[in-house]
């Protein structure tokens, strides 16, 4: 399906260099030839989410101006990001989860065709936070996408047409689904959401050609649930055998959560892949008394059958339901002069991570946002040290000024970039704090089980968000750009040192990637959650695109940004009483030129 | 705080059982189906289709609304309609707007039946008297003063 040559590819990158008086290869490693396509969520299996596109550079990007929008006619959060491939873009909406197919050799890129599956509105109810979807996958002439009533679907690229449909996961269990699947080789790989419902939170390995599912590994539970064999799971730090279970009073493991809704990546040459899993269930942790292995997690396990091989806890015994489901960005880099086959993490909880991404050891742990409920993490043991004034429970009563608040320090959400060019990621950020009393939790089956009474207060500084780029080698901050609203939508970065966001209030943005200059921005319509993209169009082109559409959590926090229903009318949020002043609901898909 | 909750919802479990043994339910004592009676189906027909007449038998008394409330968070209908039942991923019930009808009779058929878009049908597990217990402090909220209108500038 390659658009293109690869001759052509070489001439449009001498092209962009030529005038710049740049040299193409200055600081940019080997990696695989930038074919302008966006075929995954993340872009490639390590989610650097990094474009090698380069007409889009700091000089001409004042310039970028809207080309073309289509309303998706859905008003729910438009998380996620759209696929191009070849000549055709895919967007899959939020529930319910309309899959578009444009022709963008044709102007106005009408539609080639659109799949509109048969999805269960009931869903709506078993979703604890909005009716998102985080995006489709493109393999081998497929398109293959979850249904928040809990289906996973393969449909015919070229057609539209439906070639499976297999029912994942149990509404009637407080499942669904929004997270975009992985495929690797044959496997599609897929989770479920309910981290508030209190569902036995796993991973489920499905045949690509007919949809048949293959394995099941859950986060939690005794070793053979978990497809844990002592042998070949080899966690760096709390091992031990049924430790999923033993780590949880009597078997609150059940009902533990530990949701897998975000992102998942693969590292080919160690033949792994990475996700992270959610909060514990309910919301007090008096409830489930222990570690409560492997929920707020990275868990690694091989895509061919499922197997475990190494865990890493980032919030042992989950206070303040920090899930660890943001993505796992796989990168190569350099500590204190040693090379190191890293994952990096910027968890809810306020700090990023650096592991070893082949033993899940602990390289560098250090705050990327204000953290009240920890001092730090204790490299030797790996172990947050926790400030027990700010550990929650029902005994405990509202615990106040605890940060960073339960939406995290950054939504899993809104999952960073990184670039080879500069070394630094990319990344949203959300600066607010929480008082949180947690209460006692019913499990009536498909209902919530949650248990918590909270508020909000901005963070230190006034600002309730920001975008930064941090360096995962030395765990520091290389810039800062301050916003008025928690930073919500995922970042893009290119290789013209141009990196793209969008904001809560509407405004999308291009900035200069080693200072963090606001080169260029539009306010497109409804606040962004979504995720940029780059990609070479059939004119040979370098474009934008990014969905506009407020929701996910802040169709919940901010419901005065809602205005689709007069008989459900809400108040203000009290932590930020005029967003709904500058955006209301919508979903729009935006491409960008110069 | 524990103990009385997991109390409450254990008696109305068992109610709910006992409800389960006999016939099919009969919600306010009365054999017939209830009134369908909501905005939606009123315009389009005119008329009230022909139904049973649900009455509250708690309407206005304080202590039941007051157990109502606890109903509220230990039968997690918190977890969708927030604590105060302000909204969340379900509607607000505190707006004084109703999606299927704002009358005891009306609320109670959502919680009992369930409705449409994720409202689960609560009725098995709470039999009629716990039903009306969260229809008392549903109806006890108080509402807003100024509703429609949110401005952000000054007002004269």
């Amino acid at each position: 399906m390659l658009r293109q040559p690869i001759t052509v590819i070489l001439l449009s990158c001498s092209a962009a260099c030529i005038p710049q008086g740049i040299a193409c290869a200055a600081g940019a490693p080997a990696g695989p030839a930038e074919d302008g396509q966006w075929t995954m969520p993340a872009k490639n299996y390590s989610a650097t989410r990094y474009s090698g596109l380069s007409q889009i550079n700091a000089q001409n990007a004042r310039s970028l101006h809207p080309l073309w929008t289509f309303s998706t006619g859905v008003l729910a959060g438009h998380e996620g990001q759209p696929l191009v491939v070849g000549e055709t873009m895919y967007v899959v909406t939020p529930w319910p989860n309309v899959l578009y197919a444009f022709d963008l050799r044709k102007e106005g890129h009408p539609l080639r065709w659109k799949y509109r599956p048969d999805v269960s509105s009931n869903a709506l109810g078993v979703a604890c936070c909005d009716a998102v979807n985080r995006g489709a996958f493109y393999v081998d002439g497929r398109i293959v996408y979850n249904l928040l009533d809990g289906h996973t679907v393969a449909v015919d690229a070229r057609s539209g047409r439906e070639l499976w449909k297999t029912a994942i996961a149990d509404m009637g269990n407080g499942e669904t689904v929004t997270m975009a699947p992985m495929v690797v080789r044959d496997r599609v790989i897929v989770g479920a959401s309910g981290g508030e419902f209190g569902i036995y939170g796993w991973l489920k390995g499905l045949d690509l050609k007919t949809g048949q599912i293959a394995w099941t590994g859950h986060n939690m539970g005794p070793d053979a649930d978990m497809l844990a064999r002592p042998e070949t799971f080899k966690p760096p730090y709390d091992g031990g055998v049924d430790v999923g279970a033993k780590s949880w009073a009597g078997d609150s493991w059940k009902t533990g959560g530990a949701p897998v809704w975000g992102w998942i990546s693969y590292d080919p040459e160690l033949d792994l892949i990475y996700y992270g899993t959610g909060n514990a269930a309910p919301y007090d942790p008096e409830a489930r008394v222990g570690d409560n292995k492997w929920s707020a997690s990275v868990l690694a396990r091989r895509p061919g059958t499922g197997e475990l091989v190494w865990a890493y806890q980032f919030t042992p015994h989950d206070n303040w339901d920090y899930d660890a489901t943001g993505a796992m960005v796989l990168v190569d880099l350099t500590i204190a002069g040693r090379p190191v086959k890293a994952l990096v993490h910027f968890d809810k909880n306020g700090f990023a991570y650096t592991l070893d991404r082949a033993s899940g050891k602990l390289l560098v742990a250090a705050p990327f946002a204000p953290v009240t409920w920890a001092k730090s993490v204790d490299l030797a043991s790996a172990r947050p040290v926790i400030e027990p004034a700010k550990q929650t429970g029902v005994s405990r009563g509202k615990v106040t000024g605890v940060c960073p608040s339960l939406e995290g320090a950054v939504s899993p959400a809104s999952p960073p970039a990184y670039s080879p060019r500069t070394h630094l990621f990319y990344t949203s950020t959300n600066n607010l704090c929480m008082d949180y009393a947690a209460a006692h939790a019913a499990h009536l089956r498909a209902t919530p089980y949650i248990g918590v009474d909270f508020a909000y207060h901005p963070g230190p500084g006034g600002n309730l968000g920001a975008f930064i780029a941090w360096d995962a080698a030395s765990g520091r901050k290389a810039w800062e750009d301050k916003e008025s609203y928690p930073s919500w939508s995922g970042a893009l970065a290119t290789a013209g040192d141009v990196v793209f966001y969008g904001t809560l209030d509407g405004w999308f943005k291009a900035v200069d990637a080693p200072s963090g200059q606001v080169l260029a921005r539009f306010k497109v319509g409804s606040g962004v959650v979504g995720n940029p993209i780059a990609y070479r169009g059939p004119d040979g082109k370098e474009y934008v695109a990014i969905y506009a559409g407020i929701g996910g959590d802040w169709a919940l926090l901010a419901g005065d940004t809602r205005s689709d229903d007069p008989t459900d009318v809400r108040e203000p949020a009290e932590f930020m009483k005029d967003i709904a002043r500058h955006t209301s609901q919508g979903g729009i898909i935006w491409i960008f030129g110069l | 705080m524990k103990r009385l909750q997991v109390l409450t919802v254990l008696a109305y479990t068992t109610l709910a059982a006992c409800a389960r043994s006999g016939p099919p339910p009969a919600p306010g004592g009365s054999q017939l189906p209830p009134a369908i009676a909501y905005e939606a189906h009123v315009a389009a027909g005119g008329i009230a289709p022909a139904g049973g007449v649900l009455t509250n038998p708690h309407a206005g008394d304080a202590a039941v609304a007051k157990a109502g409330e606890q109903l509220f968070s230990a039968m997690n209908c918190d977890g969708c309609h927030n604590l105060g039942a302000g909204g969340w991923v379900g509607p607000n019930l505190a707006d004084g707007r109703w999606r299927y009808g704002g009358a005891d009779a009306e609320v109670f058929s959502s919680i009992y039946y369930g409705r449409p878009k994720g409202m689960p049908a609560f009725g098995g597990v709470l039999g009629a008297d716990g039903v009306w217990t969260l229809v008392t402090y549903i109806r006890s909220l108080p509402l807003p003063s100024d509703l429609p209108t949110e401005s952000w500038e000054q007002q004269p």
